[in-house]
């Protein structure tokens, strides 16, 4: 490969690359700037999953769904295959989102006014038994935190109630917004 | 940069092209001849793999560990947007310096660069991760690194970059099988890595990395014998066993055109011996967990050794390897079938006397074959 023509596809491959990452980012902006907004309860986890490394462990109330919430259960199956699940979300009145109605993969109707749909992940073999519970997870179930920081918010999660505040796109997909000690924003994140 | 690049290339490569170059204008040699010269430097010297080279090399895999551990660290003093910037700039100045220095003639530390900047492009994927809280999904972000670094090396033509990308799919296929991404979930066994195996195996004939094809072959070997293990399935150690000995046979027999396919430097046979010993040993503990001393562990043992034998009299005058890679063979095909079929009637001191006799016996064996190949080998070298 001559000189000049190695330099060419040099510049391509780093605009490419950094191309791409610029999309990623711009992507994940677009979710922060415009997607529906909506507060979830964190609840407590066994502590020894919950920190790991510099991020902590986030387990929400929608993670853990009933299996009487998902609406179109298959009659064919017994247990859960690997695919997505959209579950609706609707406001209580103590400020938190929690789940209306589910479905294996798409909603049927759009959401409501005063309703979000988020787009979550359910791994195969849950069970459908009436009474059991399926958990999902939506890719917001990390925060990552300055070295050293994790701890600290680790034992007082344990110990008082903490929200994050997370935008929801047309789509489903979800963005973590920032971190909510109880009524007390611990940390926001800037678009970029 | 010119500095440090001067010293490390201070090779004998490059004092050689300047005295070809003093030998032309002053009429010792012709143009012709300096121009022959000159080619056969470079061809030597892409073979040969210099101090300054190397040292370059560890540098900037250095280099990109620090860049992947300060993003790690997530340190609040810098804004995440000053460090976004400074990794495309690190990612362009890598690759596009990389290109100015090779074509100037310092190929080794333009493939270092080069190396820098393929760290920053994973590093650039990590804090995209981290910024914006992505959980659950290193798994597609390993491999988006390794897809981004397979493009360098196409688009650079590059070896290093080749084996890079080779080592970090090595990397993802260790991280799925340990669990690193298997935080919610319980993953499938990551056959992918075949896939990406073969379009690597592919990618290193136009970058011209043999050493990309030794890598994914001992990996591809790896990841069977894993999978035989992890699922306990007894046909994938047979088909293992059974490419290796095609392998190794039309290595033997036909070893021109095999080599002209696999240009692996006259070595698939090792990689077949390998993956033979690999899948008969799998085949042997399968039979040794399940029956015990039967039948199916004492023939399967049989064929290995018989397999070991058959290697070193069709392939072993050629290849000092292949004769290392029977010996190592053979000596954990003894201790295995110690250990199977004579471990509950000796005690701890009758292990260390059979382990003692074993190795004596091999010592014997290595040394015999040595000394009567020594001379031919001598001769043909």
């Amino acid at each position: 490969m001559t000189g000049r023509k190695l330099i060419a596809s040099a510049v391509v491959l780093a605009l490419l690359q950094i191309g791409f990452l610029g999309w990623i980012i711009a992507g994940r902006a677009a979710i922060l700037r415009g997607g529906t907004e909506v507060l979830l309860k964190v609840e407590p986890v066994d502590p020894r999953d919950l920190l790991r490394g510099d991020y902590v462990f986030l387990s929400y109330e929608i993670s853990r769904l009933p299996a009487s919430l998902i609406a179109n259960i298959p009659a064919d199956r017994a247990s859960s295959a690997d695919g997505p699940v959209t579950v609706r979300l609707g406001k209580d009145a103590d400020g938190y989102w929690r789940a209306r109605t589910a479905w294996l993969g798409k909603a049927p109707t759009p959401a409501a006014g005063g309703e979000v749909d988020i787009v979550g992940h359910l791994s195969a073999g849950w069970t459908f038994a009436p009474d059991t519970t399926l958990s999902a997870d939506y890719g917001i179930e990390r925060f990552y935190l300055p070295e050293g920081e994790g701890l600290a918010i680790e034992q007082d999660m344990r110990v008082r109630p903490f929200g994050v505040r997370v935008a929801v796109a047309n789509d489903g997909r979800a963005q973590i917004k920032g971190l909510m000690d109880g009524d007390r924003m611990l940390f926001e994140e800037p678009l970029y | 940069m010119t500095l440090l690049g001067d010293r490390l290339m201070a090779s004998y490569s490059s004092r050689v092209r300047g005295d070809i170059e003093r030998w032309a204008a002053s009429g010792l040699i012709d143009a012709s001849t300096a121009a022959t010269l000159r080619r056969d430097v470079e061809a030597s010297d892409r073979r040969s793999l210099s101090f300054g080279s190397v040292l370059a090399m560890m540098a900037a895999l250095l280099f990109g560990a620090a860049i992947l551990i300060f993003v790690a660290a997530n340190w609040e003093a810098i804004p995440r947007l000053a460090r976004v910037c400074a990794l495309f700039a690190v990612i362009f100045v890598g690759y596009v310096g990389g290109a100015v220095v090779k074509s100037r003639g310092h190929p080794a530390i333009g493939e270092a660069l080069w190396i820098v900047a393929a760290a920053a492009f994973g590093g650039g994927i990590a804090l995209v991760g981290q910024m914006y809280h992505l959980a659950g999904d290193e798994s597609s972000a390993v491999l988006t690194w390794c897809a981004g670094t397979a493009l360098a090396a196409a688009a650079l033509r590059s070896n290093p970059l080749t084996v890079a990308a080779a080592g970090i799919a090595d990397g993802w296929l260790v991280m799925s099988l340990v669990g690193g991404f298997r935080l919610f979930a319980e993953t499938a066994f990551p056959h992918l890595f075949v896939a990406v195996a073969v379009a690597l195996f592919v990618l290193s004939y136009w970058t011209r990395s043999v050493v990309t094809r030794h890598l994914i072959l001992l990996s591809l070997i790896a990841y069977a014998g894993l999978f035989a293990m992890d699922h306990d399935v007894l046909q994938v150690s047979f088909a293992l066993a059974a490419v290796s000995v095609a392998l190794f046979a039309a290595a033997v027999l036909a070893p021109e055109p095999v080599e002209g396919i696999a240009r692996l430097g006259g070595r698939l046979p090792l990689h077949a011996l390998i993956g033979f010993l690999t899948g008969m040993a799998m085949i042997q503990f399968t039979f040794a967990d399940e029956t015990g001393t039967g039948g199916g562990f004492a023939a399967a043992s049989a064929v290995a050794l018989a397999g070991i034998a058959a290697a070193v009299v069709l392939a072993g005058r050629e290849s000092r390897g292949l004769r290392w890679i029977a010996y190592l063979g053979f000596a954990f095909e003894l201790v295995v079938i110690y250990l199977v079929t004579m471990q509950s009637m000796l005690g701890t001191a009758g292990f260390f006397l059979t382990a003692a006799i074993i190795l004596a016996i091999l010592a014997f064996a290595i040394i015999r074959i040595e000394r009567r190949w020594a001379a031919p080998v001598a001769k043909g070298a």
